[in-house]
């Protein structure tokens, strides 16, 4: 794909190995996956934002998208989403939740937060490729992230 | 209660009073000074004989102590003596007797009218107290009962001889709600007091009555007698507590159910997030499995992929179904007057893709206005007419018919007919059921989810669900909803 070369770096926060891998390997499908950070639980998410912890010598910048999931140990995702709302340098990042869960009051409670996009991932694997290669492209290759976005 | 003619009342001002007192003695003295004077015969045993006379005999009593006084008093007063004569200056004596016994027969009939009149007020107030249900007893401020009606007697069990004269707290052996002195404090103040009273009847039951205290006062705005109004409400304290008591038990089971709810959502929540993910990933590394084996595999085990993958598909849309279902039983519904005709338009466009160029023919009837929750009833509408759809397919030539036919006046009933395979009514019950399917799942798709969704969206609307099929012939599914 030739837009690889402009490709927006991709902060996956995701606590299931598998959910991760085929995350992963939808994303490869589509050669969205070679800047794909990963951060299992909501406290490695906030560490990565905030460069600290094992992300404390991390290159500088936001990355172009965060597809967040809502079940996480530690730190769940409506609270990374109200964390990162709240900071001013984080604030402007994209968020997409990325979930199992069709429930309404998690999808009122993200938006009120301010989520961009609200995906619940699709049982059938086609369409979670569709999901996950749409999402990626459009997230971090069509979309203009906002400035402070790493982008190759 | 007609009022007395004459109101015998006492002046309120003292001064009016006692000026009274002076006055008439003075009157008196004067008259006795110039009966002094003119050395008048003393003509008052004459006077007090035509007094009692008329005050204890009447009119004519009256006017025969005034003959027999004038004929006594002219023969044997009156110069000359022994004789009836008299002469000119004794005329205003016997004008004295006349006017005397026309005052006191006056005053004596008046009397007489207002005692009447008194009686005949009292015997009609207690007659009338005898007739209402309620116990009503009179008592001076010393608790001495000095009246007792019937009701009083059925309620208490003493006849009124047995009760007058007696201590009332004594004889009822009466408990307070609150301090006597307090109730007193009340009553003195307002005049009024009410309140429940506990109290024994003669056969030695207890009975809790509600009563009215009355402060009665006399002329100078004293305290003297109570009038007190009860009824007995023993059989309704025992309800209350009764209801209390189911009232209590029913807060207890609302939180126990309300906690059950909480659960039962924590439990969908769980299904939703939980259950969902190992199914994507089976079906996301069984799909990667098919892909890049695609070319080792034989067509067996192609196959054994391909239904692996359908059964996760199933499964996942089975819990999607279920998880809808459950969200229709606990989101609140919002209701509102909307237009069926302009409902029914929507979910024809919302099933025209199941259609897929199906001849079919739609017949909708007039559809009156629906009193309830829009985005239930047009689910209700979806899955009625999406069945419809579905189990016509069979049909070179499907009808469709949706109308309204003739409920009862406080109810609409709304159909969904078709001519489809229909079904046989001894499977009716199971119709409505959460994963009840009549049909196998090859001939016509779906989870056995949908009319237990409108079954329950129509409960949750106070109507009822019904239907009616011949194998073969089509089928006909009702709701019913009250029009207001």
């Amino acid at each position: 794909m030739e837009s690889v070369n402009k490709l927006g770096r991709i902060l996956l926060v995701e606590d299931d190995p598998k959910d991760v891998e085929l995350t992963l390997t939808a994303l490869e499908e589509y050669n969205l996956a070679n800047e794909v950070i990963v951060a299992r639980d909501g406290e490695e998410a906030l560490e990565y934002l905030y460069s600290r912890g094992k992300f404390k010598t991390r290159s500088s910048g936001n990355p172009a998208v965060m597809l967040l999931d809502l079940k996480l140990p530690k730190v769940d995702g409506l609270e990374v989403l109200k964390q990162v709302k709240s900071e001013e340098k984080l604030r402007m990042i994209p968020i997409v939740v990325l979930t199992s869960s069709k429930e309404e009051k998690d999808m009122v409670a993200s938006y009120k937060l301010g989520v961009s996009a609200y995906v619940v991932k699709p049982v059938d694997f086609h369409e979670f490729v569709n999901a996950i290669k749409e999402l990626g492209v459009f997230w971090a290759v069509i979309n203009e992230p906002p400035p402070g976005s790493v982008r190759k | 209660m007609a009022q007395p003619k004459l109101q015998l009342r006492i002046a309120q001002s003292p001064v009016l009073r006692y000026g009274l007192a002076v006055l008439s003695v003075s009157v008196a003295l004067g008259g006795a000074l110039l009966i002094e004077r003119l050395q008048l015969r003393n003509i008052t045993l004459f006077l007090f004989a035509i007094a009692v006379a008329a005050w204890y005999g009447g009119t004519g009593a009256a006017v025969l102590a005034l003959l027999l006084s004038c004929i006594s008093f002219a023969y044997f007063f009156v110069e000359p003596s022994h004789t009836l004569y008299i002469s000119r200056s004794d005329i205003p004596y016997f004008i004295l007797f006349a006017l005397f016994a026309w005052l006191v027969s006056k005053f004596s009939s008046v009397r007489r009218r207002v005692e009447a009149e008194l009686l005949a007020e009292r015997t009609q107030q207690r007659s009338l107290l005898n007739l209402t249900h309620d116990s009503i007893f009179v008592r001076d401020m010393d608790f001495i009962i000095s009246y007792w009606n019937l009701g009083a007697q059925e309620l208490y069990g003493w006849a009124p001889e047995d009760a007058i004269g007696k201590h009332s707290r004594q004889l009822l052996q009466t408990v307070f709600p609150a301090p006597l002195e307090d109730v007193h404090a009340e009553l003195l103040r307002t005049g009024r007091w009410e309140g429940e009273l506990k109290r024994t009847t003669a056969q030695g039951t207890t009975v809790v009555v509600a009563a009215r205290y009355a402060l009665r006062r006399d002329e100078q705005a004293r305290p003297v007698a109570i009038l007190e109004t009860s009824n007995d409400i023993t059989e309704r304290k025992r309800r209350e507590r009764e209801i209390e008591g189911l009232n209590e038990e029913l807060a207890k089971r609302s939180m126990e159910l309300e906690a059950i709810n909480k659960e039962l959502e924590a439990f969908a929540y769980s299904v939703s997030h939980d259950l969902r993910a190992p199914l994507r990933h089976m079906a996301g590394y069984t799909e990667l499995l098919q892909k890049k084996a695609s070319s080792t595999l034989d067509e067996k085990c192609s196959h054994y992929i391909l239904m692996t993958l359908e059964s996760a598909k199933r499964m996942g849309n089975l819990i999607d179904d279920l998880l809808a279902f459950s969200r229709i039983g606990r989101a609140e519904t919002q209701k509102t007057l909307f237009s069926l005709t302009q409902l029914v338009r929507e979910a024809l466009t919302e099933v025209r893709d199941d259609t897929g160029g199906r001849n079919i023919a739609w017949k909708i009837g007039a559809l009156p206005d629906f009193y309830g929750d829009r985005s239930m009833l047009r689910l209700v509408l979806v899955n009625l007419i999406s069945n419809a759809i579905k189990f016509t397919r069979t049909r070179p030539q499907a009808e469709i018919e949706i109308g309204c036919a003739d409920g009862n006046s406080s109810d609409l009933v709304v159909f969904v007919r078709d001519n489809g395979v229909g079904f046989d009514m001894k499977y009716v019950n199971k119709l409505f059921g959460v994963f009840q399917r009549l049909h196998d799942s090859d001939a016509f798709e779906g989870t056995g989810i949908g009319l237990a969704t409108v079954q329950r969206i129509i409960h949750r609307h106070g109507g009822k669900v019904w239907a009616e099929g011949v194998v073969d012939s089509g089928a006909t599914f009702y709701f019913s909803a009250p029009k207001t």
